[in-house]
């Protein structure tokens, strides 16, 4: 794991909606190869603090950096070395997976042929006869391994991931928290937004419990205990920490 | 990258139920109405051809008689149709369709199809240039009004916005997409117009010329409505709002701008009544314009002046006919009265088109209908054009049977006669209508408030992008 230079950074970072403070001094460093996963309940700040490295919003003080550049500066930086997978992955429903992963990918300026956008979908562990169907009939897993085929398209620095595994059944999200670890060992550097405890120790390098926009404790999830992970977030939860 | 937008747009609203839906009730309905105008369009040519050529054979075939006598007899000219007119009939339901020619008098044209139409015409009218003009952009709204909200709702605009797409460059693709996929749904309806009209229809090139006018105008159009749709989709929060107020933008500009633009033209520049119109006319040829002196003045001068010419003292030794000769110099005066009045009225009619682009700031529409009916052939300046010309031929044909007249008769006898033979060699009217340079110079004004429209979408579509929030 090369610590050098991060290749997600939130330095000082915060974010505000009006009189809300959604994210309050938020600091992390995620290095290349390491996937990070940010526990908290709803309005936490998990998901701001994603939508700020993508842009979407911009930082009230403090900053992101994505590899020691700040996207509000270097818009392209997003574009190049971003992958971002929402809770629902967002496709087209009149088109099939196969064209969703084309035309995501011509627009993100990568030219894909045929066999490459299908061996893509295969890597992603989307079935064959499913390529061609129209995405109105995925399930949410199958939109999730269109997400994953366009994030591996890209060949990213970093994804972010945004609740990946809300909704799906055991064995989609066991199978998906394989392949964001095997996208992680390839060398990608994996920011995690999720409430699912069980996920993120199964896939995470380390873990950041967050509520009410501040980052209040981290772990090695290597190291920790499921069940002490599991009484220290509820207890953050239920404000007894 | 924006080939590959509009590429998926086109696709995906190809492959859009509402798009296939929407697309064959169009088709439906434009049939029905074309198949309608065409239909009616053809009688009614039939109708004048028949018509003109009948009244002049009746004209032909009238008896021994005095000259003056047989052109008080008159003749019955109309104006054909273009064949472009099957698209938009224009003011042909309010403008009377023949024009009588008679001595002394200027005529307004008579039977007008508004005044002799059925119950249930009056319940509105049911046109191709209806669908073209009204319907197709309410089409255009349906399809377009969530065309970003949806992408916002749905998560992909973040998507993309995470994949460095220009929002530019998408809001531009979605309009050329869009536009696209609506020409292909559009094609069977005008390629089954082009066929009905091919097979009904004499084309010259200018009609030719004029359709293709019409269809690049129309494009235009629904470019305007796509633009503007596919804006207030970017910048409105949810897609009932950008529905809501894209329906009352279509309402305002297909109905209300029409209305309030005529409503405030006659306020600015009224016409005078019909009365008033000839009580002027009337007073003004028997009062004299200025400096003329009355009627009786003129007559008096006139006769004198004739006298001297050929060297008589009294009428009755004249070598002409006084009676024809002083019934030419009282026409001919008015003529010229005639034409100070008519037009007049018709530069006020001008005057009003102009000012009814009042209405034009509540959308396009106004301005499309007004170029639409220009290059139809159905607008007022080419009714003008046409009754100037009927009125030249008013002019040959009572001077040549006053040329009769006056020619076999002396003094101030009335025994001149003619015969079939005189009658028959009047020329038929022939009426060459004006090309389609006269028709883009008259609508000039419609022209530019549709490009500044044009102007005004894509401005707009500009703004939504730099502003757009995935």
């Amino acid at each position: 794991m090369n610590t050098a230079i991060p290749v997600l950074a939130a330095q000082n970072l915060v974010v505000e909606y009006r009189q809300h403070r959604a994210v309050d001094n938020l600091n992390l460093q995620i290095p290349q190869g390491c996937v990070y996963a940010l526990l908290g309940g709803n309005g936490a700040g998990k998901s701001t603090t994603i939508s700020t490295f993508l842009t979407f919003n911009r930082p009230s003080s403090g900053q992101v950096l994505i590899e020691g550049e700040s996207p509000h500066t270097n818009a392209e930086l997003v574009r190049a070395k971003l992958a971002y997978l929402p809770e629902n992955v967002a496709l087209y429903d009149v088109m099939s997976g196969l064209e969703n992963l084309t035309y995501f990918c011509t627009l993100a300026n990568i030219r894909l042929s045929s066999d490459q956008a299908h061996d893509l979908l295969l890597d992603s562990g989307l079935q064959a006869d499913a390529h061609q169907k129209r995405v109105a009939a995925y399930s949410k897993g199958m939109r999730q391994k269109v997400g994953l085929a366009i994030a591996s398209a890209k060949q990213a620095k970093a994804m972010l991931l945004d609740e990946p595994t809300s909704g799906l059944d055991p064995s989609a999200a066991n199978d998906f928290a394989q392949r964001i670890r095997a996208a992680a060992d390839r060398g990608m550097a994996v920011l995690m937004a999720t409430h699912d405890l069980f996920n993120a120790k199964q896939v995470a390098d380390r873990i950041g419990i967050m509520k009410n926009g501040r980052l209040l404790e981290e772990f090695d999830a290597h190291t920790v205990q499921h069940d002490e992970l599991e009484q220290k977030y509820l207890a953050h939860a239920r404000g007894l920490a | 990258m924006i080939k590959t937008i509009i590429r998926k747009e086109f696709l995906a609203t190809l492959r859009d139920g509402r798009l296939l839906t929407l697309g064959v009730a169009l088709l439906v309905l434009f049939a029905g109405f074309f198949l309608a105008s065409a239909y009616e369009l053809q009688q009614l040519r039939a109708e004048k051809h028949s018509v003109g050529t009948t009244a002049k054979e009746q004209w032909n075939t009238q008896s021994v008689k005095n000259p003056h006598a047989a052109a008080h007899y008159g003749i019955y000219v109309f104006k054909q149709d273009t064949p472009v007119a099957a698209l938009d009939p224009g003011l042909r339901p309010y403008i009377g369709q023949a024009l009588w020619l008679e001595p002394h008098k200027r005529n307004l044209t008579r039977f007008s199809p508004a005044a002799d139409q059925v119950l249930a015409g009056r319940f509105g009218q049911a046109t191709t240039s209806f669908v073209l003009t009204a319907l197709l952009p309410l089409l255009i709204v349906a399809l377009t009004f969530n065309s970003i909200s949806q992408e916002r709702e749905s998560g992909t605009l973040r998507m993309l916005h995470s994949l460095g797409v220009d929002a530019g460059q998408l809001l531009f693709g979605k309009l050329l997409g869009l536009m696209t996929a609506f020409s292909v749904v559009l094609a069977p309806a005008l390629l089954l117009a082009a066929v009905i009209l091919l097979g009904n229809f004499a084309f010259t090139l200018d009609d030719v010329l004029r359709l293709l006018a019409l269809l690049v105008l129309l494009n235009l159009y629904y470019g305007i409505f796509a633009a503007l749709a596919i804006s207030a989709s970017a910048s409105f929060n949810t897609s009932r709002t950008t529905l809501f107020c894209l329906l009352g933008f279509w309402l305002a500009s297909v109905f209300i701008a029409p209305r309030l633009g005529v409503v405030g033209a006659e306020i600015l520049a009224p016409n005078p009544s019909a009365s008033e119109f000839w009580r002027e006319i009337k007073e003004d040829i028997d009062h004299g314009l200025e400096h003329d002196g009355d009627h009786e003045e003129r007559a008096k001068a006139f006769e004198a002046q004739v006298l001297a010419q050929y060297g008589v003292s009294r009428k009755e030794d004249l070598p002409v006919g006084f009676v024809s000769l002083n019934r030419q110099y009282n026409d001919a005066y008015s003529v010229k009265v005639h034409a100070l009045h008519f037009d007049a009225l018709r530069d006020n009619f001008v005057r009003q088109q102009h000012l009814s682009h009042l209405g034009s700031w509540l959308g396009p529409s106004l301005a499309l209908r007004s170029l639409s009916m220009t290059l139809a052939g159905m607008d007022l300046a080419h009714q003008r054009h046409f009754e100037d010309a009927a009125e030249e031929y008013r002019h040959y044909f009572i001077n040549l049977t006053e040329d009769w007249d006056r020619e076999r008769s002396r003094g101030t006898e009335r025994k001149a006669t003619g015969a079939e033979a005189d009658w028959r060699s009047v020329a038929d009217f022939s009426y060459q209508a004006p090309d389609i340079g006269f028709a883009l110079r008259t609508a000039k004004l419609d022209f530019l408030v549709l490009l500044l429209w044009l102007g005004l979408s894509i401005g707009l579509l500009r703004i939504s992008a730099r502003r757009l929030v995935p």
